[in-house]
């Protein structure tokens, strides 16, 4: 179906693009670039992009997935705003309230919940895909540094995991108080500081209502703000380096242009780029047979991978409802009390490295809480510049080049993975081993 | 004709968006549907129909529809139950099946639903709209309904709706009598006869041999030990049966058993859990006592023997488990032989005299004189000496007795 366009005569003088409303079916090259030019939403792609790019097995879409869920949070999180009253008094009873007679309430907050979880795999994997695929490598480009790319990409992951633990405290009831609980007492677990640090987070030394406006704040405003900012530079950077790794690595394989350079990336047609900005010495984006027009194509892809989040996480939302345990109480710990599910390999190694000999306890606490994680993310941080593998090791899965750094880092990321299943599924009470044939101790009841 | 690069894509990825399309379209439907799918519809359609065939269409339009609350601010309470038990305040259903049945007029006029809810005393989460989440049967609720059924679970002997006074026990925590409130009243008679004040604080004053019982219903339930309980695993159920057989469940508890029948543990169970600190706002007990009442010959009988001549056995403890009758000193459990005698008793019973018992004792006294009643040699030497002045008052009043007989 076309859209009714205005006459489709051709414009007088080229580049000049007379149409005000854009073709979802462009017929020439030049009204699939107007599209880009002339919608809002679309400038954030490219005219064309290379067909390596657009495969659904290199990237998975998982950046796209990233941000459609970062969109379903905000947009299920703006009707919560409205609902849930952050006072200790009150936060339990308002949660309470959008569950059972809100209209659309239940459904909301598990959209926001199931979201929130789905992020943190999406980003979690997303930044998995991105070092197995060494896509933090720059390419032939000039100007390109997917490095810092890279680093942004660490801080939105961190931020990501922060604004999911900020919004574990809201609803203030135990599962929220604990895991908040447990998660501040490692922070406090650091020399000389740990204490203060503890003090800074929660605002004070007991959770209570200064805690809970801290967190809330921080999880509305402070860092979605922070995240929606480094997501646009993000983007901004993708697009400024010239597309995924993988389009310069598609290029690298033709004869490069050691003469003039031929502006043909796509910053000519929106005219933001510097004089010598990101520009491929190669024919590859020329060609016809290695690339497509971002309007329909890339757009549709796009539309595919958000829609299709929506769609799951709409569906998901109805059956899996949100829990919302007994309202906070400090005085009864609730056993075992376990931490967010994406800090619990944290948690587990906290207790590994907690040694007991007598009545002597060595707290495992700023091994398995400070050191050992502070040390993964900074040398994730910097490994862009630790990595010494050639450029065409960049942008392609399983390089030979790379074998060695990413069997490495599968082995991390597979220890994280069996750690985080032990907190989740075989932790019971006193911090026990539980098979999963063995039954829990049952949990009395009042009455 | 301008230039127009080709696409693979179209053909395949057409397809998947349109199939994500109609996924849009269930998923829509899906929680439209699931928003809307609560039992209260039926309920309310049900009681419409019953009220139009009993009253007529005319008085049925009038039943409102949808979610209803009563919110009482000052309990801080939302109780949605007569979105389903709309007839609570309609005359004429008294006999009907719940939810439609009328609620007895009776507590409601020193009660008014308005002031307190439904769930301050019938228990439940008010909040909730579905049938188990607003009974309580759901994990992470502890307050259920206190219904009959939850009664013939714990096989109540008595009243099978006794639970529920456990909540008008929250304000009525000081009545001596709350009419309509038999298990409590039972249960506070019995916190008298037998004395429960020799080893407890209750409400500010008592002994200290045993914790202190006055919110001994806040104790949450992952703090009892339950290993050694057998059916129901609840706070509760440890009451009931820790009553009948302390030892059975605490292992060298010197909580004497005083053979409670099953209607009298439950309903000492049901007192327990509901002394809670709950504030209540001061209007709804106004003009209630805000202490335990004690009458002033309790207090005269109380005083004769804390200083009367057996005075150093109360002060010491020794009459909890002990009458010294020679002195004026009842015990309220009454489980050991009578003091006045001791001197006589031991040498028959154990074949030593008192100071040798006293400095070496046996069976459950080792318990006690090391673990709850810790005695130092000089306190000792009073023992026995008082113990002697109480066999001889003992000898006087028998032959008092005797010659007293023989005229």
């Amino acid at each position: 179906m076309r859209l009714p366009s205005i006459a489709r005569t051709k414009p007088e003088a080229p580049n000049v693009h007379q149409e005000p409303l854009w073709s979802f079916r462009p017929q020439s090259d030049r009204e699939a670039g107007d599209a880009i030019v002339s919608n809002f939403m679309l400038h954030w792609f490219p005219a064309k992009i290379s067909k390596a790019s657009m495969s659904w097995s290199y990237s998975f879409w998982l950046g796209t997935i990233s941000a459609a869920l970062l969109f379903l949070l905000i947009l299920s999180g703006l009707p919560l705003l409205f609902l849930y009253v952050p006072s200790v008094e009150r936060a339990y009873q308002s949660v309470k309230d959008i569950e059972f007679v809100v209209t659309f309430g239940s459904w909301i907050r598990a959209v926001h919940r199931i979201s929130a979880h789905l992020m943190v795999i999406a980003v979690a994997l997303h930044l998995m895909r991105v070092f197995l695929t060494g896509a933090y490598k720059n390419g032939a480009g000039r100007g390109q540094q997917r490095e810092w790319n890279w680093v942004i990409g660490v801080v939105m992951f961190l931020l990501t995991l922060f604004l999911s633990f900020t919004g574990y405290l809201l609803p203030w009831d135990q599962l929220a108080f604990w895991a908040v609980t447990v998660g501040t007492n490692i922070a406090s677990s650091i020399p000389m500081i740990g204490p203060d640090v503890r003090e800074l987070l929660i605002g004070g030394r007991t959770i209570e209502q200064a805690t809970l406006i801290r967190f809330y704040v921080l999880h509305i405003i402070v860092l979605p703000g922070l995240l929606g900012g480094l997501f646009a530079y993000h983007m901004w950077r993708v697009r400024k380096d010239g597309g995924l790794a993988r389009a310069d690595q598609e290029g690298a394989f033709e004869t490069p242009r050691t003469a003039a350079i031929v502006p043909t990336k796509t910053y000519t047609l929106l005219g933001v780029a510097r004089g010598t900005a990101p520009t491929v010495t190669v024919k590859s984006l020329e060609n016809a047979d290695t690339t497509v027009n971002a309007v329909p194509d890339l757009v549709r892809r796009a539309a595919i991978a958000t829609l299709g989040t929506i769609a799951i996480v709409s569906i998901m939302s109805v059956f899996i409802a949100s829990p919302l345990e007994e309202p906070a109480n400090a005085l009864v710990t609730p056993n075992p009390a376990k931490a967010p599910w994406y800090f619990l390999w944290l948690q587990e190694i906290v207790t590994d490295t907690t040694i007991r000999i007598g009545s002597f306890t060595l707290n495992g606490a700023f091994v398995g809480g400070v050191i050992l994680p502070g040390l993964l993310i900074g040398l994730m941080t910097v490994w862009p510049w630790l990595d010494r593998s050639p450029r065409l090791a960049g942008g392609v899965w399983w390089p030979r080049d790379r074998r060695v750094q990413n069997i490495v880092f599968l082995l991390i990321i597979a220890g994280v993975l069996v750690l985080t299943f032990i907190g989740m599924e075989l932790r019971g009470p006193y911090w026990n081993i539980y098979w999963p044939w063995q039954a829990w101790p049952e949990i009395p009841g009042r009455i | 004709m301008e230039k127009r690069t080709s696409s693979p894509y179209p053909r395949i990825d057409r397809r998947i968006m349109a199939a994500i399309g109609i996924t849009l379209v269930i998923g829509t439907a899906l929680f439209m549907w699931s928003d809307r799918a609560h039992d209260w519809r039926y309920y309310q359609y049900q009681f419409r129909a019953m009220v139009a065939e009993k009253f007529g269409d005319d008085r049925a339009v009038k039943i409102p529809q949808g979610v209803e609350q009563i919110w009482v601010a000052d309990l801080s309470r939302a109780d949605r139950c007569i979105t389903c038990h709309q007839a609570t305040s309609y005359k004429g259903f008294e006999n009907a099946e719940q939810p439609y049945r009328t609620h007895p007029p009776e507590p409601l006029k020193q009660h008014p639903v308005e002031d307190f809810g439904c769930t301050s005393c019938h228990g439940g989460q008010g909040w909730a709209i579905d049938t188990a989440a607003a009974h309580g049967e759901v994990a992470h609720w502890e307050e259920p309904l206190l219904s009959r059924s939850l009664g013939e679970a714990y096989t109540l002997a008595g009243n099978k709706n006794a639970l529920m006074q456990m909540n008008c026990n929250t304000c009525h925590r000081y009545d001596r009598v709350t009419p309509g409130a038999g298990a409590i009243n039972l249960a506070k008679n019995l916190v008298n006869e037998k004395g429960c004040r020799a080893c407890h604080v209750i409400n500010g004053y008592g002994g200290t041999i045993g914790p202190d019982l006055t919110s001994v219903g806040e104790k949450p339930p992952e703090q009892y030990d339950l290993s050694r309980l057998s059916g129901q695993r609840t706070a509760f159920a440890w009451h009931v049966a820790h009553f009948k057989d302390p030892r059975a469940l605490t292992e060298g508890t010197v909580m004497p058993n005083f053979n409670f029948t099953t209607e009298q543990a439950q309903s000492l169970a049901m007192l327990m859990l509901s002394w809670r600190r709950n504030d209540v706002p001061a209007k709804y007990v106004a003009g209630a006592p805000r202490t335990d009442p004690r009458s002033p010959e309790e207090l005269k009988a109380e005083a004769a023997m804390k200083t009367g001549p057996g005075g150093w056995f109360v002060q010491t403890g020794c009459f909890v488990c002990h009458s010294i009758s020679a002195l004026g000193v009842k015990s309220p459990a009454q489980i050991g032989p009578d003091l006045s005698t001791a001197v006589e008793d031991v040498q028959s019973r154990f074949g030593l005299t008192i100071d040798q018992f006293l400095a070496n004792p046996t069976g459950t006294m080792s318990v006690v004189l090391t673990r709850q009643i810790v005695l130092t040699p000089e306190q000792k030497q009073i023992a026995i000496q008082k113990l002697r002045e109480a066999f001889a008052e003992y000898q006087r009043q028998r032959g008092q007795a005797v010659s007293a007989g023989g005229k």
